[in-house]
């Protein structure tokens, strides 16, 4: 075994290669732009160069003689389109900003016109040739900006319900014996997936095909034919591969159906590939953030209360917020807890989900203010989240179905070698080289959405796996391939996975982590129906027909062990009892607690999330710890973070390495919130300055040596029938805070605001 | 833009490009079509389609495109070889990477009519006769890629790196492996799947 295949533990599957390995080394794996189509011609996006204001008029003369052209839209001969309320709201949009609607102009790099040409290459030599007169008005860029305004989150945002609270804070607060108050910012960030946010449309005749890159193309396909005003079944959405979400294509932005719109009018397959640039303000963003934590502690370290007031910009039109209080005034034991959430609207593109949009700001906060008030109680921070760690969340009084928390500290800290360290800041150096240690905690809420599955057993085995899930990176083609190959009892390379296609059975937004849980879920309730035709057919007493229903039936078992002890079940014998060649199912699962409408909102594009905090009797979360060494150079002030180490348990692991890949990829994008990524921006002008790979800072090879990511075993079997709790949000979590805990330790220097540069630190 | 540009045997003279790309960059924004005279010649007009022949993959493919066309969009909207990625058009991304004449190259940077006459070699042209190559299968074995956007370009510059002679520590490997972007941050992976490959591949 290669460290990228752990050995499993106890209720953990196979560590086997991706199914889609062979595919994406050789080149093969086909991303939307790498779609053949039927003669195209070409897109090329004009944006706009003020961020607030009218568009008084166009001079196209210059771009209309660039050889090729066919065709540039604007405003005034857009195709008519109709309005899609946000994702947020129950719709399917990233932003209810239209573009080409008219000539007012919301936010700077809006989509003003688009130019079609016979080529790349001339359909951006004629972007840059349209000329554009403006009247801007100033905007307002930022927090800090003249002209934003503040409301409450609550009530503006139907994902956004309450502000949690219990007990009375303001009066335990006043009476604790030790008191922490400060405040934290987190900047703008975008996902910057490797595949840009292209988009081709072909029609034949009223039947429209869209190659997208897509995280759910249920909601694209139904998102788009309702802006086109067409029946969504003449919509099809296309993706076997996705080239990198990270949140960024799970609504729709509205650049599918300006393309869709366009190819129907000239009648021709038009093929959009964005710049790197204008994917900063075509689709949506981390956005910025700013909390204030107050927490109240006796001398012991037991929190006796806690405040976390969050803000957050949005748009003008959209009240877009993610909301971590939800999360943040749960993790930990405490009476008295209060929160409050805003939303700070200015002349933005709308902000949207960005791996762990709630938890990466909201628990820096948190978890860098545990540290805080562990030095303030000179207690180590790993003991002060030993005597906080709860298995009842405090708002409802909840039990959480399953938490390691404590479990992964002591993991992670044994492999670390967190005795090593000397408590007191500046205490640790290696040459020129200061030393911190640092850690945190992490967690993500468990979240289930109603799935369907379509599976296809033949005699010999062979087995079709049919299901629009998405595989953006994740694994999802090899999980439910191994669920599949499990259940049925069938070797896996006999396993045929169709995912990534509107015409497949559907399946939730590969968001919230819930894909693994939700798909195989599916899948395993599909298999077990086969199963039981099988059992049937070679089983004609109805009692042993009955032992068939609670050995192999649609059981709530999280193992494999119901699909194992009725073997031997021979396949073959059973096909020959039915007299068929073929065994197919489809189904229909919904996880516990989804509501009424959720198999009709599953087929028009709305994924019915539940669990987190949401569950009616109990709370669901993954949990982990990270810790991190830094190194802060006395003289230059460089940072660098040689050691990362992460233990996480998050149920039943489908397959350890996928599960490791993603958590150390986790850790990565951890440690890259805290020391590189910010989008900057022009507050004159409310522009992103540093809208390209070179200057929007993601790590590259050289910026992480050490990434150690321990699974833990964990068993729950209150969540889903798969077992699973889902872990590609989990590892991102946290570290921010871990880094800036360890750069405390190292230097002495409390760092509250993201990223950290080296000229951030001091002396 | 099919239609073949007329004056000499290739309809286009470098020489004559060059000078006419360097003309129009000095005012592109106000220089005007070449349709508006007709006195223009072809050879002179960087918008009309040139022919190009580029060796890729051990065999020759000759092209009718626009002069502007870069080795990535020429394999990718031109050859149908859509295993080159593109991620920035920029050269910040390394996800366009291929080989020409055994160099790492990004794509996206180079114009298909610079790479007339040299040896571009892409990920379809890396494995034979059905068999991955060395650092093909040692990204399977090590897991090395998550949504495989960046994968093409992370192994045509892992082959190239081990040629180099840049695989010999594994700090030397996180350096020259650093222009290649895998925002999965499959790195520690890539890592290891090029101390796998490095052996092999020194071989022959």
């Amino acid at each position: 075994m290669t460290a990228a295949a752990p050995e499993p533990k106890a209720n953990m599957g196979h560590p086997v290669p991706r199914y889609d390995a062979a595919a994406k080394v050789t080149g093969r794996a086909t991303y939307a732009s790498d779609m053949p189509l039927d003669n195209p011609a070409y897109a090329f996006l004009v944006t706009s160069a003020i961020a607030k204001g009218r568009i008084d008029g166009f001079d196209l003369d210059d771009a209309r003689q660039v050889r090729g052209v066919i065709d540039i839209v604007t405003h005034e001969n857009a195709p008519k389109l109709k309005e899609s309320k946000l994702f947020s709201n129950g719709g399917y949009a990233g932003t209810t900003i239209q573009p080409l609607k008219s000539a007012d102009v919301a936010h700077d790099g809006q989509i003003i016109a688009v130019v079609i040409a016979e080529s790349y290459e001339a359909a951006r030599e004629a972007a840059n040739r349209v000329k554009v007169s403006y009247t801007a008005v100033a905007p307002s860029a930022s927090f800090e900006s003249p002209g934003t305004t503040t409301t409450a989150a609550k009530g503006q945002n139907a994902q956004f319900k309450e502000d949690p609270e219990v007990g009375d804070f303001a009066k335990a607060f006043d009476a604790a014996e030790v008191k922490l108050t400060a405040s934290y910012d987190t900047p703008t960030q975008h996902h910057n997936p490797m595949e840009l946010f292209t988009t081709s449309c072909a029609w034949m005749g009223d039947n429209l095909v869209i190659y997208e890159g897509s995280q759910y193309v249920y909601g694209l396909k139904n998102g788009v034919a309702e802006q086109l005003g067409i029946d969504a079944d003449k919509v099809r959405v296309v993706n076997p591969y996705v080239g990198g979400g990270f949140g960024s294509r799970g609504s729709m932005t509205p650049r599918t159906a300006i393309i869709a719109g366009i190819a129907k009018r000239l009648n021709r397959p038009i093929k959009l590939v964005p710049t790197r640039d204008q994917g900063f303000t075509i689709a949506t963003y981390r956005a910025e953030t700013r909390h204030e934590i107050r927490l109240g502690a006796g001398r012991d370290g037991k929190l006796v209360a806690l405040r976390h007031d969050g803000a957050e910009v949005s748009s003008r039109p959209d009240a877009y917020c993610v909301g971590g209080t939800k999360t943040t005034t749960r993790l930990y034991a405490c009476p008295n807890v209060a929160s409050l959430v805003s939303i700070v609207r200015a002349d933005r593109n709308t902000p949207g989900f960005m791996r762990s949009p709630p938890e990466v700001p909201y628990l820096f906060a948190l978890e860098s203010a545990m540290d805080e008030l562990a030095v303030k109680l000179n207690m180590d921070p790993v003991e002060l989240r030993r005597i906080n760690d709860t298995t009842v969340e405090p708002i409802g009084g909840k039990p959480y179905t399953s938490r390691s928390l404590m479990a992964c500290f002591d993991e992670a800290a044994r492999a670390f070698g967190w005795s090593q360290r000397s408590p007191q800041p500046k205490s640790m150096s290696d040459g020129d080289w200061l030393i911190g240690y640092g850690c945190a905690a992490t967690c993500y809420p468990t979240q289930m959405a109603p799935s369907a599955a379509r599976v296809r057993l033949q005699r010999d085995g062979r087995t079709r796996v049919e299901i629009a899930g998405h595989e953006i990176g994740t694994g999802a083609y090899t999980v439910i391939a191994q669920t599949a190959a499990e259940r049925l009892g069938v070797p896996l390379e006999k396993v045929a996975v169709f995912l990534g296609d509107s015409d497949l059975p559907p399946a939730p937004v590969a968001g919230g982590s819930n894909s693994t849980a939700s798909t195989c879920s599916a899948v395993m309730m599909v298999c077990d129906r086969i199963r039981q035709r099988l059992f049937k057919a070679v089983t004609p007493s109805d009692s042993l027909a009955d032992k068939a229903k609670e050995t192999v039936g649609i059981s709530q078992a999280p193992s494999t062990q119901a699909a194992q002890s009725d073997r031997p079940l021979d396949i073959e014998k059973a096909f020959d009892a039915l007299g068929v060649g073929i065994v197919e199912e489809y189904g229909e699962w919904k996880p516990e607690g989804a509501p009424l409408d959720s198999f009709t909102a599953m087929h028009s594009g709305h994924a019915r999330l539940v669990g987190g905090h949401q569950m009616k009797d109990r709370i669901a979360y993954a949990f982990g710890a990270e810790f991190v060494e830094v190194r802060v150079n006395r003289f230059t002030h460089e940072i660098r973070c040689p050691r990362l180490v992460g233990a996480f348990a998050a149920g039943r692991i489908m397959n350890p390495r996928t599960a490791r890949s993603q958590l150390m990829g986790g850790l990565i994008w951890g440690m890259s919130s805290a020391l590189l990524e910010a989008t900057e921006i022009d507050e004159r002008n409310a522009r992103y300055v540093n809208d390209n790979l070179a200057d929007y800072l993601v790590p590259v090879n050289a910026d992480v040596p050490g990434v150690e990511v321990i699974l833990l075993s964990e068993q729950d079997d209150h969540i889903n029938p798969a077992g699973v709790k889902g872990l590609g949000e989990l590892a991102n979590v946290g570290t921010n805070a871990a880094i800036c805990n360890a750069i405390y330790h190292a230097t002495g220097q409390r760092i509250r605001k993201l990223p950290v540069r080296l000229e951030n630190i001091e002396a | 833009m099919s239609e073949k540009s007329g004056s000499g045997p290739t309809g286009f003279d470098r020489r004559a490009f060059m000078a006419g790309a360097a003309g129009s960059a000095l005012v592109p924004m106000t220089a005007r079509a070449a349709a508006q005279d007709a006195s223009v010649s072809a050879a002179q007009d960087p918008a009309l389609p040139v022919d190009v022949t580029l060796r890729v993959n051990g065999k020759d493919k000759r092209l009718h495109i626009d002069a502007r066309t870069t080795v990535l969009d020429a394999l990718r909207e031109h050859l149908k070889l859509t295993g080159s990625k593109k991620g920035c058009d920029h050269g910040q991304c390394g996800a366009c990477t291929v080989l020409i004449d055994d160099r790492r190259v990004v794509s996206c940077l180079t114009l298909a009519l610079a790479a007339e006459g040299q040896e571009i070699t892409t990920i379809e042209g890396l494995a034979t006769d059905d068999h991955l190559h060395p650092m093909q299968q040692a990204f399977v074995d090590n897991d090395a890629f998550q949504c495989g956007y960046c994968t093409p370009g992370q192994i045509m510059s892992a082959v190239a790196c081990v040629k180099e002679g840049h695989a010999g520590s594994e700090a030397d490997i996180r350096e020259y492996m650093s222009g290649n972007i895998c925002r999965c941050a499959a790195y520690p992976n890539i890592v290891a799947a090029v101390k796998q490959a490095a052996p092999e591949i020194m071989k022959g």
